[in-house]
């Protein structure tokens, strides 16, 4: 209760007073201190944005739904409403562009995910039934699929005869990160298949998969995996690096499922929230960084 | 202080009984739509729904129940693990997609063998005509005559049909269940 209320009185009064202070201190504005004093990244990014999201500015505020073509407009409109001097704070504009681009980019990320995840999977789409049969040979180049519908897919973890009915809530997305998994890490993603088609530690490989799908999309959903983004891509982050996010999730989770030695695979859901938590845990970090790092055993 | 925490366990004592716990096991092919059916019961979101992998459970409250319905995933290579969670089950709710024709003798089979479980003797079962939002789904009563339900005559039965998606006939299917628990315990 206390700390509600004093999260209030710090918000609404309080913050506003020391940034007054500060900056007749100083003589620099509260983003123009963020992004002087911080390397980019993470914690420049999310400073900004803080500052951005509860400016009482409305130019300030509005920033962080700009698109991306406006974007360069947008930073020149927050210089004059903060009334920067270019000759004094040089690197002040570009530092802004760059955290600016970061945050209107994930918000970007999260629609074009969405946009994926809500496509279906059908069997009337030639793409979508050729990215399937992309799937079986870059994970089991040696065996011929008999035929579109038939006991086969099992043997690379869908439940039935015909995958259609697996990818639900996930829809192409699901599909989507499947194949690029296998074909940018195709080693890794075999060796992962073989871990799951191990008769007492097995799990089913693409569902599982659909799955993770599912934990990277809620993580980008609720913000967590910004810290992520703001480390890694400079620019916007584009489906390319949440393919990539996915890609660290399904090498990972493997390897903690066959660390774990479950009982069964009745166990999934208990080991699947463990590792949930662990990358929450590490998503707190400032200089996190989910990428997938090849090992050279192979 | 310790006056206040007097007061709060005076309360809590005031408070009815603790609610009755059933539980509830949800079986039935992959696809048939079980998760869907517990996250609806839950109130909860159902539009991120992936296959089941092992089992999920919730606890809903309903009618002075504390339901505790366990999700068991319904894929022909997890269905082995199905009699771990037999004992001590109160109702068996078993879902159909009433849409997916091509398999319904195999969704027959693996309820005549649940039906034919020591474990499960006696056990009241819902069956879920699922998916009934499909235009092509069959009704209730093709399904009932299908798996030739009237035959059974060890346990009470229903069938309801429902569309786990929409909500629709759920509660009227979980107003069964407390009725059939409620039977069972007197």
């Amino acid at each position: 209760m206390l700390g509600y209320i004093w999260q209030y009185v710090y918000s609404s009064f309080l913050r506003y007073w020391l940034k007054w202070v500060v900056r007749q201190v100083s003589g620099k504005c509260e983003l123009q201190r963020i992004c002087a004093g911080f390397q980019p990244g993470s914690t420049r990014t999310s400073k900004t944005e803080y500052s951005l999201q509860f400016s009482k500015n409305k130019v300030l505020r509005g920033s962080l739904q700009t698109s991306r073509d406006s974007l360069e407009q947008c930073v020149d409109h927050i210089v004059q409403a903060k009334n920067v001097k270019p000759q004094k704070d040089p690197l002040f504009r570009k530092s802004l562009h760059t955290c600016l681009l970061q945050i209107t980019g994930y918000a970007g990320l999260y629609t074009c995910v969405e946009d994926l995840r809500k496509e279906t999977f059908s069997s009337d789409n030639m793409e979508h039934e050729d990215m399937l049969l992309k799937l079986w040979k870059l994970l089991m180049p040696t065996v011929k699929l008999e035929s579109r519908v038939t006991k086969q897919w099992g043997d690379i973890g869908f439940q039935g005869d015909d995958p259609k009915t697996d990818f639900r809530g996930m829809g192409m997305l699901g599909l989507t990160n499947l194949v690029f998994f296998s074909e940018h890490y195709t080693e890794e993603a075999r060796q992962v298949l073989s871990h799951a088609n191990h008769p007492q530690l097995g799990y089913s490989y693409a569902i599982v998969g659909i799955n993770l799908t599912e934990m990277a999309y809620s993580l980008l959903k609720s913000g967590d995996l910004k810290p992520h983004f703001y480390n890694t891509v400079t620019g916007n982050p584009e489906l390319l690096h949440f393919h990539h996010l996915y890609c660290y999730l399904a090498y990972e989770f493997d390897k903690f499922w066959v660390a774990s030695k479950p009982q069964s695979i009745m166990e999934f859901n208990h080991y699947r929230e463990k590792f949930h938590s662990q990358v929450k845990i590490s998503l707190q970090e400032p200089g996190v960084a989910l990428t997938l790092t090849v090992s050279s055993e192979h | 202080m310790a006056s206040l925490q007097g007061l709060l366990s005076i309360l809590r004592k005031l408070k009815s009984t603790p609610d009755q716990e059933v539980r509830i096991l949800l079986l039935g092919l992959d696809n048939g739509g079980k998760t869907t059916l517990l996250k609806q019961l839950a109130s909860e979101d159902i539009s991120h729904i992936t296959p089941t992998q092992g089992f999920n459970i919730k606890s809903v409250q309903s009618q002075g129940f504390k339901l505790n319905v366990w999700d068991i995933g319904g894929q022909r290579k997890i269905r082995p693990y199905w009699r771990n969670y037999f004992e001590n089950t109160d109702v068996l709710i078993y879902v159909i997609d009433s849409a997916d024709r091509k398999r319904f003798e195999e969704t027959g089979q693996e309820l005549a063998e649940l039906l034919d479980e020591e474990k499960l003797n006696g056990v009241p079962v819902l069956i879920f005509a699922n998916k009934q939002d499909l235009l092509t789904a069959a009704p209730a009563s093709e399904i009932a005559e299908g798996l030739n339900l009237h035959t059974i005559r060890d346990r009470v039965w229903q069938i309801q049909s429902c569309s786990a998606l929409t909500g629709e006939g759920i509660q009227e299917g979980m107003n069964w269940v407390c009725k059939s628990v409620n039977a069972k315990k007197k």
